[in-house]
Parts: C-alpha cells; structure tokens; sequence
C-alpha cells in the first residue's frame, strides 16, 4: 500500500497574527455593541416605565371619575326616589281629598267629551328631524277638546280647589289624565285635552306603576307663576278609587328639587375637585419617578461603560504585554531555528567536504605516485640523454661517415646505463595517467563551483538538468559506494530560480534517500515536464516511510535520527525552499519498497523567488 | 560514475596482465632482502575501484614484485582463491564490497597474506571492522610514499613467507595461565572482565600508567585491555611500546574516545588486536576476550606467528613523553620532576629497563 503525503498546512512565519491589532478591533466592536444594546436598554426601559405611569394615572383617573360619577348618580337616584315616593303619598292625599268630591265627576264630564275624531287624524313624518308628529289640526282638535273641558261646570272651582292645596309646596304643576290619556285637568291651562296615550310615563302608570324623571326647564309655569332654571322631578302617578286597587285616573305631578339638586352637584364638585387633585398629585409623583428612573438609569449605563472602559484598558495592557512576550518568543524561536538550520548547513557541509576530499584524494594520489616516478625515470634518464646529445653532437660536427673516440673514459660511466630501463613509454604513460587525474580534479572542482555557483548571480535562468548532475557529482562523494546514484533527465525548459537554494533542496533529498537505503540500492534522479510544472523525482528503493512517522517528516525538528546526528530541520528547510519558487514537495512511500518525493516547480512567471537567504 | 570507473579499471588490468612478467626489472635491495629470485618474487595483489590507482601500484611495484590488480573486491576474490597472494592491497572504498569487508574474506580463504588497507577517508566503523573482522596488517594512507610503500610491501611479503599459518584461527586450549591486565579509570570494566573472564583468569586493574607497567614488571601479563586515557595520561604509547618489546602480547583497546588517527597509528604502531567502542554487550566483550585467549595462546606456541605482528617504529619523542608522564605517579606525589625518571625506571626495575632501552 502506498502512503502519500502532500505538502501538509504549515504556518508561515510571516503570516504572523496581529494580537493586538485583533484584541482592539474585536473588543471595540464588541463594547460599541454592548453600549448600544445598554442604551436601546435603557430607552425602551424609560418608556415602559412612562407608559405604566401613564396607565396607573389613567386608571387612577377613571377609578375617581367612577366614583365620582357613581356618587352623583346614587344621589340623584335616591333624590328621584325619595321625591317619588314623596309625590305618591301627595297624590294618594290628594287623591283622597279631592277625587271622589271633586275630580270623579269632573272626570267622568270629560270623558263624555269625544276625542276619537281627533285621534283619527293621522300623524305626520316632520321633516325636520323624520319622526311622526302630530298634525297642527291635530293638535288644535285636541286644544278644542281642552278648550270644551274647561267650560265644564265647577272647573274654576275645581280649579281654585286646587291651586289651595298646592300653595307654597314644592309642587309646581298638577296634571291629571281620564284612562284615555286625555289631559282632563293641568294646572297649566293650555296644555288640558292634550293626548298622552302614548306616553311612556302615562302608559306604566294607567297599568299601575308609578315612573319619575329628572328635568331641568329655563322656564316653567307654576303655580305661582312662571320660574326660571329649576331642575323639577316630574312623577306619573296612577289614582286609585279611595278604598279599592281601581286605577281610575292618572296624576303627573311636577315638584321642584333644585336645591337638593344644587346640594348633590355641590358635593360631587367637591369630589371631582378632590379627584383632579389626587389625579395631579399622581401626576407630579410619576413625573418625578420618570425622572429619578431616568436619572438612574443614566447613572447605571454611565457606570457600566466605565466599567467596560476600565475592562478594555485593563485587558489592553495585559494583551499588549501578551503580544510582546509572544513576539520575544517568536523572535528567540526564529533565531533558534535559523541558529539550528545554520548548524545543519555547515554539517551537511562538513559532510560535503569530507567526502569531496575523498574524492579529490584519489586522483591525487596516483598522480603524486606517478609524477615522482616519473621525475626518478626522468633523473635516471640524465645520463643516457647526455651521452645522446654529445653523441649527436659529434656526428652533426663532422660530415664523414666515420667517427672513431675514444671509449675507455666514458666506459664507467656508460656501465650505470641499463639499456632495459630506457623506454619512456611507462612515463610517458604515468604522465598521461596524472592528466586524467588532473582532469578528473578539476570536473570535481567545476561542479563545486557549479554547485556552490557563488560566482553567478542569485536568481537567474537555470539549466535544471545540468544543475542536478552537478548535485549527483557531488552527492556522489558522499552517498556510500554501495549505492547507485541514477540521471534520469528529460527536456525540461530553464527555469528562474535560487540555484544555490534548489542545489541545497536536492543534495538534502539525495542525502535523505541514500540514508533510507540500507545495504545495496540506487537513487534515481528523474526530471521531465508535468502541464505546466517542472516535476523532479528523487526515487529510492529504501525502506520507506513508516505511516506513523509520514505526517511529520515535514515538521521542523522531527527527526527518526539519534539525539545530536539530525536537527530534523533538512526537509522543513527544503519544503520552505520550494514553496519559496511557489511550488510544492510532496512523497510517496511504500514500506520495505521505498520513497519518491516529487518537487514541482511552476514553470510560467513564477512567485518572485525571494532574496532571502535560505535559513 | 564508480562503475564507469571500475569497468574500466578491470578492462585496463586485462591488458596488463600480459605485460607484467615482461616488466622484469632486476630484482634490488628490498626484493634481496625477502631473500627472492626473479621467478619467486612475492606475489601481490591490488584492487581499488578506480583505474588509475591500481595503474600507478603496479608502476611502483611491479619492479619487485609479481603484480596482479583487480577493479573491486567481488572480482579479486576468485583470484585470491586461485592464487597464493602473499600481500593483499585493498582500497576501503569500493561500489559493491569494501575494502574491509574484503580483506576479512581474505583472510578466511588465504590466511597468511598480509593484508594492507588503503585509506583515503575512513569512516570509524570501517576502521573498527577492520581491525576486528580483517586484522590486518597495515593501514596505508593516500597519497602513499613512492619510496615507503615498496618497503612496507616488502617487509610484509617477508613475513608472510617466512611466518606463513595455514589456518586463521588454529584450534587451542582458551584457558590462560597468564593475568589479564585491565588499565581503565573505571572499576566496573575490571569487573565486568573478571565476571566475563570466570574465576580461572586472574584480573589486574591498574588505574595508572605506574600501577601498569608495575604489572607488566611483576605480574605475567598476556592480555592487556586498555582504555585510551587513564588518570589524564594516553596509554597508546605504553601499548605500543608492550608490542614492540614482545610481539606475543595481545592488546584490545575498550574505549568511548575513538579517533581515526589514533586508531590507524594503534594498528600501524601497535598492532592491537581488538577496537572495542565503549559501551559493548557483556557478550561481544566476552566474545572478544576468549578470541584474545585463542591468539595469545597461538602466538607463544608459535613465535613465527607472533612475527606477523611486526610493529613499526615508535618517534622516540612519543618514548620520552611517555617516560615523563610516568614520573608524577600519583602514588608518588613528593617525587621532585628532575630525578623522577631515572629513580621511577630503578624502581620499577629490570623488565621495564629493558623496556624503554632504546
């Protein structure tokens, strides 16, 4: 089964949170908002509370004006009744004093006086106000029956009968009515022969029933005269034959009750002034609750946005310090890390150099080998060489074919010549051997300089494949001999990048995969286009990646190395490296089978590769 | 790359091959002084990955000796089965097999060549594995010497005709009738040896240079285990100095301080037989011991095999030094520095007279 693990999320160190800045805005928010909400508090407060004043006052109003009222009622109600009863009692001794002498014969003329013409003549719609009235022919028929009751016998002494009894009493007027309705006597002259069958009052009292009324007149005829602005308690009152329940005629009976009437209205000023001021009172008291609730509630929401001011500044002091404590924190880290990526540097440095000294170290020593043997031949060769040119010497100084000399001098030195030991062709190789050897010390010293490229400038177009052979060459002295280091390089466009800092990203991961292999195994280098990616591949036939250790193995300071032998900042560094050039690293691994960890780079404008030194 | 370079060097050795035995140069001092005529001469083998190493050996020793090379270990081993090398020159730092692990196999298949390892850049269990697994006879560094390595091949092509053993380990009795000499700060490594030793080997802890050469002087010492430093002082000259005085003593150093140097000159100068870095299981320890026993017992049976272990010389300045640590013994704090020397070799007596005689 093969794990991989994408680039998983990192903080960027630059994406650093504003503490601070985040406090501030958010608390002021926060506080604005709760400010807001006191005050809308505050208000819909002040005017509830204004409302259930005004509702208490309103009620409180009403209860008084109830009473008020009902008072008033109660006293005209007692008033109509007490007068009523009053005007019964008059009218039984009335009655009784005058009706069967007096009024039953008078009476019984009357009602022998026809009205049954006048009542035929038929109401008519008035219209003024649409109700049925009756006719003025109507009216003056029934004036003319009046008229006819009066020049009765015995009216002026019935009469001045009357007028006696009702001297100086409360009684203004005195009607009285047949059981037709027919105003048979008034003590107001004009008004008898009247129709009142419809009355209300006439109608409860024929059945027996007495009914009163209140009144008030501007004017009135009584008996005494006419009088002004009276309230009069008008009774209708049923006449019963003295001695049987025989309801025989109808008395409406007027009394003047102003100055009871005047009492009752006294009192209930009285008390409608006691209630306007209890209402004031009630007033001026929920005014100054209104105004001490509000005065209250200014003081509280003054309080509180103190305090939250005071909060505010107290928890600003504290993040504030927070913040600062935090960004020492970071800062210490930072260094820490950058002191720690330093020490890798150097130590995969150290590591580089051992392991170019071996390399170098080779070629030297077969080349110091070969050029001191060479200089030996050479010195052995001094002799031999210096016979030859004198011999030369002599020939070319002569143009005989024959030269005789003398040999018996030079014989002894002649002896130390070896004639088997005169091909230079073994230095002549040796030689050649120590240029190869020089040759391959300065490829090793071309891809150092390759490699390190302190000669070129930063970021510049860059042959990808030429600077991954370059990292192979020089991984090469490092990786043990056991493992095969592989070139795989497809067509793949120049890329602008930070060569130092890509060299450093792959020398890590060919580092990284040797490391995983134990025993005999290659690293393959792959290179090629992917869209519009360069992808590399640094594919190794190692043990793996365990699943428990995967998700870390991009976390700084996680390391499966001993204490002290990784800082377990290599591929952290690497990853910081690539996403710099705005691409990615990623690794697919299958326990036992090996690891590949894909680098891909964007080839189009890419993120401006930054300056910065790769920590 | 490397295969590159070892393909080539086995098709160039190929054409070499039949060159060598033409390249007869007369045979001179060093090939006299191992006592060889030109059809006798010492056979040699090299093998290093890279061409031009193995070129430039056979240039430098073809004149005395009968040179054969090979590109890498898994080539050469066929050859060493085939032919009766008396020294093997290995480069450490080989694709496929390395140089220690090859030497220890030349060892199991021809014991008595000398074994000579080539070293560039060692890295400390390379060097460990070959002493403990290989036990070889020289460490070489590159560049090497034009005029020195000849006479090293010589010196070791002498020895392995005159010394020759059939077999690596010969079979013999593990019991030791000598004392065990342990030099170490520690108490505890003297009782893991005695515990690991058993109660039959007598255990001698020296916790100073003096109480060691004291045992040396009066105890009769086979093994000695030591510890690179003990009470401040550097016990590698002592151990070659006991080496050099008698070839039969079998030394292991057990020690947490390991410097490549100082090992290569412990071998060079030494000729330890075991390199133990401090901490080791009781059981590596005891194995190490026991095979110690073996090679004490082998080498005073047969001195020629102790002649194998031929030391080279020590500086002389590396003998005073050690002569001037020994004099402010710790048992002797009143001792004044000037007289020390003198009255400290009286004290300790004739076998340590003999010792430092130079």
């Amino acid at each position: 089964m093969r794990h991989t693990q994408p680039e998983s999320g990192g903080i960027a160190p630059s994406r650093r949170f504003h503490l601070v800045r985040h406090f501030v805005a958010t608390s002021l928010g926060m506080f604005a908002l709760v400010a807001a909400a006191l005050l809308y508090f505050q208000w819909t407060q002040g005017n509830f509370f204004k409302d259930v004043q005004a509702q208490q006052s309103e009620f409180f109003g009403h209860v008084q004006a109830d009473f008020a009222r009902q008072q008033d009622e109660a006293a005209r109600r007692d008033l109509l009744a007490i007068h009523e009863a009053g005007n019964v009692n008059l009218t039984r001794l009335f009655a009784n004093a005058l009706w069967e002498r007096d009024f039953a014969p008078f009476v019984a003329r009357a009602g022998a006086i026809p009205v049954d013409a006048c009542r035929a003549i038929a109401d008519v719609r008035d219209p003024a106000d649409g109700k049925t009235k009756p006719p003025p022919a109507k009216k003056a028929c029934f004036a003319d029956a009046g008229r006819q009751i009066q020049a009765i016998d015995g009216f002026a002494a019935l009469n001045a009968k009357v007028y006696d009894a009702m001297k100086r009493s409360t009684v203004f007027k005195i009607k009285v009515f047949d059981l037709r309705g027919i105003t048979v006597y008034s003590s107001e002259h004009a008004q008898m022969g009247e129709d009142k069958s419809a009355n209300a009052g006439w109608l409860g009292a024929a059945q027996g029933k007495p009914k009163s009324e209140l009144t008030f007149r501007d004017k009135f005829s009584a008996f005494e005269g006419v009088v002004e602005k009276r309230d009069l308690i008008s009774s209708y009152l049923p006449v019963v034959a003295p001695g049987t329940d025989r309801i025989v005629g109808v008395f409406e009976v007027y009394s003047d009750v102003t100055p009871f009437l005047d009492r009752i209205k006294r009192t209930s000023a009285q008390i409608a002034a006691a209630a306007a001021a209890n209402q004031s009172k009630v007033g001026a008291a929920a005014a100054d609750h209104q105004d001490r609730v509000d005065r209250w509630g200014d003081v509280m929401l003054a309080v509180v946005l103190g305090l939250l001011a005071a909060l505010f500044g107290g928890l600003y002091v504290i993040v504030k310090r927070a913040d600062r404590i935090l960004a020492q924190e970071a800062k210490d880290r930072e260094r820490a890390q950058q002191q720690l990526a330093q020490a890798e540097k150097m130590a995969s440095l150290g590591q580089m150099v051992a392991g170019v000294a071996h390399q170098l170290n080779t070629p030297l020593a077969f080349s110091h080998s070969n050029v001191s043997m060479a200089v030996e031949t050479l010195q052995r060769y001094r002799l031999p060489l210096k016979v030859a040119g004198r011999f030369s010497g002599l020939v070319k100084s002569t143009d005989r074919d024959r030269v005789t000399f003398d040999v018996r001098k030079a014989r002894r030195h002649l002896a130390r010549i070896d004639e088997g030991d005169l091909d230079a062709s073994t230095s002549i190789e040796m030689l050649q051997d120590t240029l190869q050897g020089i040759g391959q010390m300065r490829e090793l010293v071309d891809n150092l300089r390759d490699f390190t490229r302190l000669d070129r400038a930063r970021t510049a177009p860059f042959d990808v494949n030429k600077g991954l052979h370059n990292v192979v060459y020089i991984a090469s002295s490092v990786v043990p001999p056991r493992i095969r280091l592989l070139e795989d390089f497809g067509a793949v466009p120049p890329l602008v990048c930070n060569a130092v800092q890509l060299n450093q990203v792959f020398l890590n991961l060919i580092n990284n995969a040797a490391q995983a292999i134990e025993g005999d195994g290659e690293v393959r280098v792959r290179s090629r286009v992917e869209g519009d990616h360069l992808r590399i591949d640094v594919i190794d036939t190692g043990s793996g990646i365990a699943p428990d250790v995967l998700p870390h193995i991009f976390d700084d300071y996680f390391t499966t190395k001993p204490a002290g032998e990784g800082s377990g900042l290599g591929l952290g560094i690497a990853r910081t490296i690539v996403r710099e050039h705005g691409g990615d690293i990623a690794v697919e691994t299958e326990v036992g089978a090996g690891s590949t960890f894909i680098v891909r780079l964007p080839l189009a404008q890419q993120a401006e590769p930054l300056e910065a030194e790769a920590a | 790359m490397s295969a590159q370079r070892a393909l080539a060097a086995t098709v160039r050795c190929a054409a070499d091959m039949p060159e060598a035995p033409s390249r007869a140069g007369a045979a001179q001092d060093m090939g006299s002084r191992a006592g060889l005529t030109r059809d006798t001469r010492s056979r040699v083998l090299c093998v290093d990955d890279e061409p031009g190493i193995v070129r430039s050996l056979r240039w430098l020793l073809q004149k005395d000796f009968d040179i054969t090379t090979a590109g890498g270990g898994e080539e050469a081993l066929p050859l060493v089965e085939r032919g009766d090398f008396d020294v093997v020159i290995s480069d450490q730092r080989m694709p496929g097999m390395m140089g220690a692990e090859f030497l220890h196999e030349v060892r199991r298949l021809s014991p008595r060549s000398m074994r000579i390892l080539l070293t560039g850049y060692s890295d400390m269990p390379a060097i460990l594995r070959s002493i403990n697994d290989s036990e070889i006879f020289r460490f070489v560094s590159k560049p090497w010497d034009v005029h020195e390595l000849p006479k090293l091949v010589a010196q070791a092509a002498h020895i392995a005709r005159a010394h020759a053993i059939d077999a690596a380990d010969t079979p013999a009795a593990d019991t030791l009738g000598e004392a065990v000499l342990v030099i170490d700060d520690d108490p505890v490594v003297a009782g893991l040896l005695a515990q690991a030793l058993g109660p039959q080997v007598r255990v001698v802890h020296a916790t100073t240079l003096a109480q060691a050469a004291a045992a040396v002087r009066d105890d009769h010492v086979g093994i000695v285990v030591a510890d690179t430093m003990v009470a401040r002082r550097g016990t590698t000259t002592l151990l070659k100095l006991l080496k050099r005085e008698d070839p039969g003593i079998v030394s292991i150093v057990y020690t947490a301080a390991a410097d490549a140097v100082d090992v290569v000159s412990l071998i060079n100068q030494g000729q330890i037989f075991r390199f133990l870095p401090k901490p080791v299981r009781p059981t590596t320890l005891r194995i190490a011991l026991s095979a110690a026993i073996v090679k004490r017992q082998q080498l005073k049976a047969d001195p020629s095999v102790a002649a194998r272990h031929e030391v080279d010389a020590l500086p002389e300045e590396a003998q005073r030094e050690l002569l001037a640590s020994l004099a402010p013994a710790p048992a002797q704090p009143g001792e004044t520095g000037g007289a020390a020397p003198a009255s400290l070799l009286d004290r300790l007596g004739g076998s340590l007279r003999r010792l430092f005689r130079a």
